[in-house]
């Protein structure tokens, strides 16, 4: 049996258009990879942080340090290093999350909004990769910023799971390097909740993302720089991601 | 004990962890002209004066050393120092100063093991926590404050999803009088076994004290959606410690304080909770526990009416002055069982939060149903990156017959300032 001839050239355009989908789709995974090399360079990593909070008109508003350990399958340790937080630690494995005050040395479960509180949430803190976290597509070419040059590649991101900071992020990557330039961060609302931009080691020939400048658009509008002062290559053991290993206090190298 | 765990320290430490907190406080207290005490102070005055007011100085010394990783046996040091001194409205001033912890620990991957005296916090509750069998720890305080650890030896073991762990608390007290280990400082051997199950958080736990006998409760905490939190524990208890009354003391004075902690029999202690937080950084915990270790409705209706006879008594024309006196300290020693984790068995607690930028605000209220008292608590925080400061607002209320509406105080009042390092 033949079919007439729309009917082929609309099963032709489908199968085309899924096509193209697909890749673009592809392509925007291999983006996201390539990205996040800027930004974590290994599965296990021990980050040292130190996040910055500046008011409207420029003047600093608050500091603090973290420890971070983020490893692989969605599984990170925030250890707060500074005076104001000394001894609190946040765990996170993949959706669920726990808190300790030192004061209590009792693992406290949290919810994924509970997480959210602070300039810099724990999750912007801990939460290194984006490949592994949401799905993507290519929009298109855009102007990086106001300026018509240069140009980048946009993506829509959306959240593969749930326990992530950010339901959508709109992210736009160098064309040439894929290196990430700025993203608008979409809690589960949808409201704008802040604008990222990266800055890096080298801006001529960039290896590694130093810093991250967010912009809050939700509340207080103030300016948060987090910035990666180290990284290393660290698998902790089994045991530091248990909950209850929260209360102890294991040397840290 | 201290100066010998520093030796070690010096001897073995490579890049010890300090840090710590100075803290100046100033607390204000109106007291309650209703109650026993105020009853007793009102046939002689004086005799139970209340200070209502006070200053307090600490400075909270923290430190962990780490000496070399080739000896796991000693894997780290911990101690954690309270200096305090505080001075009362016409009182003397007052040392109270305590280790919190000072501990060693050993460290051999999955297996942890740790001796000397440790912070050692269970359950999964706010305002009430049935299976903190270990650290007992006083819930509600106006301000947070580190509890005084447990001496303990124990013994955990940590796998992927699990976590099991035995602790010996107060070995000291091993074979002492009932008297001289009550509460938290009974001799105990208490097991803990942690499942973490997707979303949720499941825990088993047990006790064996050498007068109270066994205990065994469970726990669940499980996040519900993104904002809700669910949680539920549950103790059963073959004995208990508590407060019982002289069976002498009727309505009648007595020579000597009726009130004395005793060991009972079998009870049960349950609390369900919810949490919520929103994405404006406010939250909202209810609560409603049952705790049978409190004295029954029965024995509150008894304690109401011996107050009542005492007073009719102490009021009586022409008593002579000594048996005022007796009257009145009877009167007194009836606030005894008012030193209790719980005041009546069923307790709904409410607490609402909200913590913008550098503040955290929070208004709770506990309410006893039995009796409809209330104590309703008002906090403000502001936390820069190192001075911390803190207000805090209390009053007891409700019918005059409610428990709570016969405290020793009416309104408690306190600001903090601290200064971490």
């Amino acid at each position: 049996m033949t079919r007439p001839l729309p009917q082929t050239l609309a099963a032709l355009g489908t199968a085309l258009a899924a096509t193209l989908a697909h890749a673009a789709t592809d392509d925007a995974a291999a983006l996201l990879q390539a990205a996040d090399r800027y930004r974590t360079g290994a599965d296990n990593l021990q980050v040292e942080t130190q996040v910055s909070v500046l008011n409207r008109d420029g003047t600093p508003d608050k500091e603090r340090r973290y420890t971070v350990f983020v490893q692989a399958q969605h599984k990170s340790l925030v250890l707060m290093r500074s005076p104001a937080e000394a001894g609190q630690k946040v765990l996170m494995l993949g959706d669920d999350f726990w808190l300790l005050m030192p004061g209590s040395q009792r693992p406290l479960r949290i919810t994924p909004t509970q997480k959210l509180l602070g300039d810099a949430s724990t999750g912007d803190i801990a939460t290194m990769s984006w490949a592994d976290d949401y799905t993507g597509r290519v929009v298109g070419d855009e102007p990086c910023g106001a300026d018509p040059e240069p140009v980048c590649r946009h993506l829509s991101l959306q959240a593969a799971r749930k326990g992530v900071t950010y339901q959508r992020i709109e992210l736009w990557l160098g064309k040439a390097r894929h290196e990430p330039v700025r993203a608008d961060l979409y809690v589960q609302s949808d409201k704008l909740a802040k604008q990222a931009r990266f800055v890096f080691d080298k801006p001529a020939l960039p290896t590694m993302v130093t810093e991250m400048v967010l912009l809050d658009q939700l509340s207080n509008h103030k300016e948060t720089r987090v910035r990666y002062l180290s990284r290393q290559g660290k698998a902790v053991p089994e045991a530091w991601l248990n909950p209850m290993f929260l209360a102890r206090n294991p040397a840290l190298d | 004990m201290l100066l010998l765990a520093l030796w070690v320290v010096q001897a073995a430490a490579a890049e010890p962890e300090i840090g710590g907190e100075l803290r100046l406080q100033a607390d204000a207290l109106a007291a309650n002209d209703a109650g026993p005490l105020a009853a007793a102070n009102a046939l002689t005055p004086g005799l139970a004066p209340i200070a209502d007011a006070g200053v307090r100085a600490e400075a909270q010394l923290r430190g962990a050393w780490h000496p070399a990783a080739t000896r796991p046996w000693l894997s780290a040091l911990s101690a954690d120092v309270l200096l305090a001194t505080e001075r009362r409205e016409g009182q003397a001033t007052v040392n109270d100063s305590r280790i919190n912890e000072l501990h060693a620990a050993s460290d051999f991957g999955a297996w942890q093991f740790t001796l000397g005296k440790r912070i050692v916090g269970w359950d999964v509750g706010y305002g009430f926590r049935p299976n903190d069998v270990v650290q007992q720890e006083r819930r509600r305080t106006l301000l947070p404050q580190t509890p005084e650890g447990r001496p303990v030896l124990q013994v955990e073991h940590f796998g992927a999803e699990q976590a099991a762990t035995l602790v010996w608390v107060n070995p000291q007290h091993a074979g002492d009088p009932d008297d001289e280990q009550r509460g938290a400082s009974e001799n105990a051997l208490a097991a803990r076994w942690y499942l973490r199950y997707g979303a949720a958080d499941a825990y088993l736990f047990g006790r064996w004290g050498e007068h109270t006998r066994a205990s065994v409760g469970a726990a669940l905490a499980v996040v519900a959606t993104d904002e809700l939190e669910l949680h539920v524990s549950a103790r059963a208890l073959q004995r208990h410690d508590g407060w019982r009354i002289d069976d002498d003391a009727d309505l009648a004075p007595v020579a000597s304080n009726p009130w004395t902690q005793a060991t009972l029999g079998g009870t049960s202690q349950w609390l369900i909770g919810a949490s919520w937080t929103g994405q404006q950084q406010q939250s909202l915990l209810c609560e409603y526990w049952y705790d049978g270790t409190a004295l029954g409705d029965k024995q509150w209706d008894d304690w109401q009416r011996r107050n009542g006879a005492l007073t009719a008594f102490g009021a009586t024309p022409g008593l002579p002055t000594g048996l005022v006196r007796a009257t009145a300290a009877n009167l007194a020693w009836q606030a005894t069982p008012f030193d209790t984790p719980s005041l009546r068995r069923d307790n709904l607690f409410v607490r609402l939060a909200w913590q913008p930028d550098h503040w955290l605000l929070s208004a709770d209220v506990l309410v006893t149903p039995a009796d409809r008292g209330r104590i309703v608590t008002l906090g403000a925080q502001w936390q820069g990156d190192r001075v911390r400061l803190n207000a805090a607002w209390r009053a007891y209320g409700g019918p005059s017959d409610a428990l709570v509406a016969q405290l020793p105080q009416r309104r408690v009042g306190v600001l903090q300032a601290s200064w971490s390092f």
